[in-house]
């Protein structure tokens, strides 16, 4: 990068734009492989990357917008499109986090961009969890916080945890017929404690749809985990404004 | 038959794990590993392979990848593993037939191979999708048992409600919901002049094992000659609660049938690897079961249908490698994309059909738009499909690839959005269940393209 620097027609001011030019692509560079390695799913190369690119001077900003949450929107099209399957996208989602772990504590709160902070879970009585995880999955890659409760989650424990992270969502994954119910009980409990209105709340998995989510009150719903993702963003989109 | 005791000891004692270790680290990378040491490779022209060396490196890859990672329990977070000599010896002394039904309607099940002319077993109706009422769960059954005389078995719907009450699992609705399923089934199929034809998907509504329990009291009217499912989890898991079920049925001398439904897009990976995991699954239920039937159900990730191209082809692909190393009957049941009352939905039944059954599955006929909607079933639909699959036995499968694509050019670019359908309320006679004369135009129209693609109807 600096083979011109030494050249004696340059004068001052252009080797101070070439030494500029060759920081930057050293910078992107080192931007590139972080964001490389969490399409890879590389959860260590991605620690190491970062605490390297930190030592180097490189904006933690930089470092979390072009290289973890690019790599990490990269992989959520990749899946979308059927490219790589789940098990890539979850390692990249945790790739992310240990980027994640070793950027943000370089960063002021305000100066960390997220679309939102969601609480994901499966209702009480009810053990299925991919698509759940699926969901999961995009969400974070696509720059939302996540609180995954897993699965069995009862009612209450959606609203606690939703008061605790301070969440803009809370998102209820039922998968059978006879647990589908659980998705209204959350919105029930919300209503008798009156903190309706304090969350967004969104139904997924099987047997849910708009009729469903409509008959309940909920927000929103959505067919599939990318279209979740849309519907979450949208939906934080307009209470926002 | 491996005892259930000692599936239950290793589940307790079995090495322990975290779930998403077994998921990413150890399941996941071990197919893939397979697929590619096996070469098995998905061709996207071809919907019905006719290579049986093909099939048996899946069969081969299944056996090496149940060996290697065993069944994952997720309450004890432990693995129940199996030694290959184990499985080798329980393949070869597993169940080759089940005896259902009573009187007039007694029929054994019986393994079929590809290309058999060996009639396929047709396991007929609902599909276990939800219904909102009890007079719409009547109609439907006794028009399915009237409407197809090839049926040998029957699938219930679902109820969703008890006196208005939404069913909720693991509650005494659930219990009384179980019970009426089971009572309303028998009725319906006394009035259709057939009482003696089982009900396979006993119970439907049941969740819980408590549940299942209670509906088993000879009261309700539950036979041994009725079929029973017990769930396989996504993907190569089980649970206590599962493995209590076995426990219970096993000591009834029941047939029982680990269903299973496999993802593609999700740990197993594309097409090779869902092939291979169902394989898989199939010898998951021999040997964590005792299954005397297996019953797959494959399912994409995206669509939450099985009638994409690559999903026929696991079914044909994974149909073909058990039917030609096992002797436990396997079945296969799809998830339409689109609705009741279209022409895709029928499109979606041939093409799935033709090609399970010339791969050697039977057919048990599967949750119209996607099982997702309650009421969204008609006659028409399971009748359909059952005629298509009963007139398969015997084709080739290249015949079946060429018959198969011509169907599916017709319908896989709506597969995203596909029509909904009308309901049953919308489309047939709520006090006998006829279906309308457009449900009946469609399904004439379709038979008629389908006979004109080859395919030799029996009436």
């Amino acid at each position: 990068m600096f083979t011109y620097v030494g050249c004696s027609f340059l004068d001052v001011h252009s080797v101070f734009i070439l030494i500029t030019f060759g920081s930057e692509i050293k910078m992107s560079k080192d931007i590139e492989a972080i964001r490389q390695a969490v399409i890879e799913g590389d959860a260590e190369s991605v620690a190491s990357l970062t605490k390297k690119a930190l030592d180097a001077g490189i904006d933690p900003l930089d470092i979390l917008e072009k290289g973890i949450s690019e790599g990490a929107q990269t992989v959520g099209k990749q899946f979308e499109n059927m490219e790589i399957f789940l098990t890539e996208l979850m390692l990249s989602g945790e790739a992310m986090m240990a980027g994640l772990e070793v950027v943000l504590p370089q960063l002021k709160s305000e100066d960390v961009p997220h679309k939102g902070k969601v609480v994901v879970g499966t209702v009480r009585g009810d053990v299925h969890e991919i698509g759940k995880n699926i969901f999961k999955s995009l969400l974070v890659a696509n720059g939302f916080e996540v609180s995954d409760l897993g699965v069995d989650v009862p009612t209450s424990k959606f609203v606690e945890e939703a008061e605790k992270i301070n969440a803009d969502i809370i998102a209820v994954s039922a998968l059978m017929t006879s647990t589908l119910g659980g998705q209204k009980d959350v919105i029930d409990f919300l209503e008798q404690t009156g903190d309706r209105e304090k969350y967004i709340v969104m139904v997924g998995g099987g047997p849910s749809n708009q009729e469903w989510a409509d008959e309940i009150g909920a927000d929103g719903f959505a067919e599939t985990a990318p279209d979740g993702v849309r519907v979450a963003t949208q939906l934080i989109e307009k209470r926002r404004a | 038959m491996i005892p259930i005791i000692e599936i239950a000891k290793r589940a307790l004692d079995g090495k322990p794990m975290l779930e998403k270790e077994y998921d990413l680290r150890v399941f996941s990378p071990r197919v893939q590993e397979l697929v590619k040491e096996y070469g098995i490779s998905y061709d996207p022209d071809i919907l019905v392979p006719s290579d049986d060396g093909l099939a048996d490196s899946i069969f081969k890859a299944a056996i090496d990848l149940i060996c290697d990672v065993g069944v994952y329990c997720k309450d004890t977070e432990r693995v129940i593993a199996f030694e290959e000599k184990e499985v080798m010896n329980e393949l070869k002394t597993s169940f080759d037939h089940a005896v259902f039904g009573e009187g007039m309607e007694q029929r054994t099940l019986l393994p079929r191979t590809p290309e058999s002319k060996q009639k396929p077993w047709i396991f007929a109706g609902a599909g276990g999708v939800t219904v909102s009422d009890e007079s719409i769960f009547m109609r439907l059954v006794e028009n399915y048992a009237r409407r197809i005389p090839i049926a040998n078995a029957i699938t219930t719907p679902c109820l969703l409600s008890v006196d208005g009450a939404t069913i909720r699992a693991r509650s005494p609705l659930e219990i009384e919901g179980s019970i009426r399923t089971v009572v309303l089934g028998r009725e319906a199929l006394r009035r259709a002049g057939r009482p003696g034809l089982p009900i396979m998907n006993a119970i439907g509504t049941s969740e819980s094992a408590i549940a299942l329990a209670s509906g088993l009291h000879p009261d309700f009217g539950l036979r041994k000659t009725d079929g029973y499912m017990v769930a396989e989890l996504a993907e190569l898991k089980t649970d206590l609660d599962l493995l209590n079920r076995v426990a219970l049925l096993q000591s009834l001398n029941v047939p029982i049938a680990g269903i299973y439904g496999p993802i593609y897009g999700g740990f197993a990976g594309g097409a090779e690897g869902t092939a291979v995991t169902s394989a898989a699954f199939h010898i998951q239920g021999i040997l964590t079961y005792g299954a005397s039937w297996t019953l797959c159900f494959p399912i994409h990730v995206k669509y939450t249908s099985s009638s994409s191209p690559e999903l026929i082809w696991v079914a044909s692909a994974y149909a073909q490698a058990v039917t030609r190393n096992t002797s436990v009957p396997a079945l296969y049941y799809n998830y339409t994309a689109a609705g009741p009352c279209t022409e895709m939905v029928l499109h979606e039944f041939a093409a799935e059909f033709i090609a399970g059954v010339s791969s050697g599955a039977s057919i048990e006929t599967g949750g119209v738009a996607k099982g997702k909607y309650f009421d969204y079933l008609t006659p028409i639909e399971p009748m359909f499909a059952a005629e298509v699959a009963y007139a398969s036995a015997g084709l080739k499968r290249s015949d079946a690839n060429e018959i198969a694509k011509k169907i599916v050019s017709k319908f896989k670019d709506k597969i995203p959005d596909p029509p909904k359908g009308k309901r049953f309320q919308d489309c047939c006679d709520p006090l006998t269940g006829e279906p309308s004369k457009e449900c009946f135009d469609i399904y004439h129209k379709v038979k008629k393209e389908v006979t004109d693609l080859g395919i030799d109807f029996l009436y």
